[in-house]
């Protein structure tokens, strides 16, 4: 019912005339959507019904019970950790559609062995990760002691 | 894909350049202390190599290979090879003058092996330190061969990071983490200035390629927002040259760095920085070399770089009067050369002037400043790698003026090469910083003459560059005359380091020789940049072309033997 009232409005704002109306309409919207978020959290304060305790106020509700400060040190290995995630995850991101692809390359579909010079390509790229992974070992990325 | 496969075949130097920095990495972390200490040799041989290959490799300009579009390749055009060549010159110097620096790191001595006690890798980061020198030097030529806004965005950041990491690492004192985090900081600033002018330029036109938008730019005039972007864009790379609304970094930074990096800083992010503004400015102005009819810059951006220019010049030098420690000294005048080389920005191409007849080689303000680049890098260099050739006796760097009295007697190759090298700052006569300030001012001079309705700018700054090279001799000869004269503070001893010594000697040799025979050089480099990069850049035509060139993605593999497989 409010669905078809609102877009009653903004079709007649949008279709009625100058483009300046295409944004009164995106105003309109803009004003519905933060209106409704203001409402109902204010609705819920005042009709809800309120209980407060220890309990209720803890961080998690439900679940297992909060130990000691989230504010404390951890071991910076870690961020070098999730840089060489990064690495190989990128790895993948560019192996996938290359696989993908990789099959409709070749075949008599397309002559001159397409297929090899993109294997050649990708080894090359896999090389540039390994060259990566072995700087990392190293450098004692993966040392856990 | 073929558009991107054409790029690449012209990127050979720079692969060959990256392979040289993963090299850098992996011999640096050697297990053998020879191949270790041979980093250094690692990266100069990869200069070698990509400066072969800018010599083998296709460039830009001309019908080279019949896949290959010159359109591609817009910002500098014949300027590319010219700019990539003198790039890898220099940085053979400062890798030579930059050896020897992270090995005299405490952490890095610590890691090396001794008796009882293995090599640790971990701990260890002489690779990285030459990887980055070739990492930044990659990205300055990638600056020169931009031909795209994000293109130059990205080869702009490429020199600038690696650059913050060699500023930091570079001394063991917290002066140099000081100065790197200035540099960083400010540094990212003003990538966000120059970024939002390249983002007005893309919403002014809808195009992000230097051909389109200079066909747009001649279809549709330059709008304000336009305008807008590419004042931004200026004013955010002014940061690189270290002119003046963004040069407050310049002195601390280069104190707080080893003398090395800063001869690096004081060169590398300058050539990038003065490639991206002949790149950025050449989309609103200069038309006739880009094919369209002859055009200076927009008049406001003429007024603002006059500013700019004689702003820069005057602070930099005035308060390079004012310094008592030679590395602040150089970075003002490094400042200070800023503001020169944008008279010649100023100025443009010879073709804008040619209808007035003064088409001399004294008229051309683009081929002035990439001559001055040369002929500045050569100086400073060296000025900076004889400063880092001596130590004081508690092994602390050089600083002040005290430290450099009387170092005729005791260290007379070294003053002979800093007498050399500072006289060819200020610019005087037998050596090539004169030709670099006679060139510059010749072109402002045949600009004036053009009789445009800004001329009268011209003028105005010849007369503040001749007056600031009076003031800089003030602080110049005087490093040469307390290096000659002054009694001998006898606290200084000279570094055993013999490549930095023939780095900083073969720099002001290079001075020296040019200033006599600059014949090739010079001719080369105003006769590249006076060419018209692009002379099929009809609007419309870069666009008919590059849908013709629309077919499968077989023959652009064949295009050329540069794109074989790897």
């Amino acid at each position: 019912m409010v669905n078809v009232m609102m877009k009653g409005v903004i079709m007649t704002l949008a279709e009625s005339g100058s483009s300046f109306n295409h944004y009164a309409a995106l105003g309109v919207l803009l004003l519905m959507a933060v209106g409704f978020g203001v409402a109902n959290v204010t609705l819920t304060t005042f009709l809800g019904p309120s209980r407060k305790g220890e309990v209720k106020g803890t961080v998690y509700e439900s679940g297992m019970n909060p130990i000691g400060s989230a504010r404390r040190r951890f071991n910076v290995r870690f961020f070098i950790l999730a840089m060489t995630f990064l690495l190989f995850d990128v790895e993948i991101v560019f192996l996938y559609p290359w696989a993908v692809t990789f099959p409709s390359l070749g075949g008599e579909a397309v002559d001159g062995g397409l297929d090899l010079l993109f294997l050649g390509r990708m080894l090359f790229f896999v090389l540039t990760t390994i060259v990566a992974f072995v700087y990392a070992w190293r450098k004692g990325v993966f040392r856990y002691d | 894909m073929n558009v991107f496969m054409d790029k690449l075949a012209l990127l050979w130097p720079e692969v060959a350049m990256m392979l040289g920095a993963v090299a850098c990495l992996l011999a640096g972390l050697s297990s053998r202390q020879s191949l270790r200490k041979a980093t250094p040799a690692v990266a100069m041989l990869a200069l070698v190599v990509a400066a072969v290959l800018v010599r083998l490799v296709p460039n830009a300009q001309g019908a080279y290979d019949p896949g290959v579009d010159p359109s591609h390749f817009l910002g500098l055009g014949g300027m590319v090879p010219f700019v990539k060549m003198s790039v890898l010159a220099l940085g053979l110097i400062l890798v030579m003058v930059a050896s020897g620096t992270p090995e005299a790191l405490r952490q890095v001595i610590a890691a090396e092996a001794k008796e009882g006690k293995a090599f640790e890798p971990g701990d260890c980061f002489r690779g990285e330190f030459y990887a980055f020198m070739l990492f930044s030097l990659t990205g300055v030529m990638l600056c020169a061969g931009a031909s795209d806004l994000v293109w130059l965005f990205l080869a702009l950041e490429l020199t600038s990071l690696p650059t913050y990491v060699m500023a930091a690492t570079s001394r063991d004192k917290p002066a140099a983490q000081e100065s790197a985090v200035k540099y960083f900081f400010l540094g990212a600033m003003s990538a966000a200035v120059f970024l939002y002018g390249f983002a007005l330029i893309y919403t002014a036109t809808g195009l992000t390629e230097f051909g389109p938008i200079v066909a747009y730019v001649e279809q549709n005039g330059v709008s304000p927002m336009m305008l807008t972007g590419v004042v931004l864009a200026v004013v955010g790379i002014c940061f690189k040259i270290a002119a003046v609304p963004m040069h407050f970094y310049t002195a601390d930074v280069y104190e707080g760095a080893a003398t090395p990096v800063t001869a690096f800083l004081a060169f590398v992010p300058k050539t990038a920085g003065f490639v991206s503004l002949i790149g950025i400015l050449g989309l609103v102005g200069w038309g006739e070399s880009h094919g369209g009819t002859a055009s200076e810059l927009p008049e406001p951006l003429v007024y603002l770089l006059a500013l700019i220019a004689v702003l820069t010049m005057t602070v930099g030098n005035v308060l390079g009067l004012m310094q008592q420690r030679i590395k602040r000294v150089l970075a003002y005048s490094s400042i200070a050369h800023s503001g020169y080389m944008l008279v010649g920005l100023l100025v443009g191409p010879e073709a804008v002037h040619a209808a007035t007849g003064s088409n001399t080689l004294l008229s051309n303000g683009l081929a002035a400043v990439l001559f001055y680049l040369v002929a500045y890098g050569l100086s400073t260099v060296s000025s900076f790698a004889v400063v880092a050739c001596m130590s004081r006796a508690d092994g602390s760097e050089v600083e002040t003026y005290d430290d450099l009295a009387g170092m005729r007697q005791r260290h007379p190759f070294l003053s002979g090469v800093l007498l050399v090298s500072v006289i060819s700052l200020v610019g005087l006569p037998p050596l090539v910083g004169f030709l670099g300030k006679l060139y510059l001012i010749g072109s402002a001079y045949a600009a004036a003459s053009a009789g445009s309705a800004t001329a009268w700018v011209y003028p105005a700054v010849v007369v503040a560059m001749v007056l600031n090279s009076a003031i800089s001799a003030g602080y110049y000869l005087r490093i040469a005359a307390v290096a000659f004269f002054g009694t001998d503070s006898g606290q200084t001893v000279e570094l055993d380091l013999p490549t930095r010594r023939w780095g900083a000697a073969i720099a002001a040799g290079a001075a020296l020789l040019l200033g006599g025979l600059p014949g090739n050089l010079l001719v080369e480099s105003s006769r590249k940049a006076a060419e018209p990069p692009l002379p099929n850049a009809v609007p419309g035509a870069t666009l008919d072309r590059q849908n013709a060139d629309d077919t499968p993605p077989r023959e652009t593999a064949e295009a050329g033997p540069a794109s074989a497989p790897h």
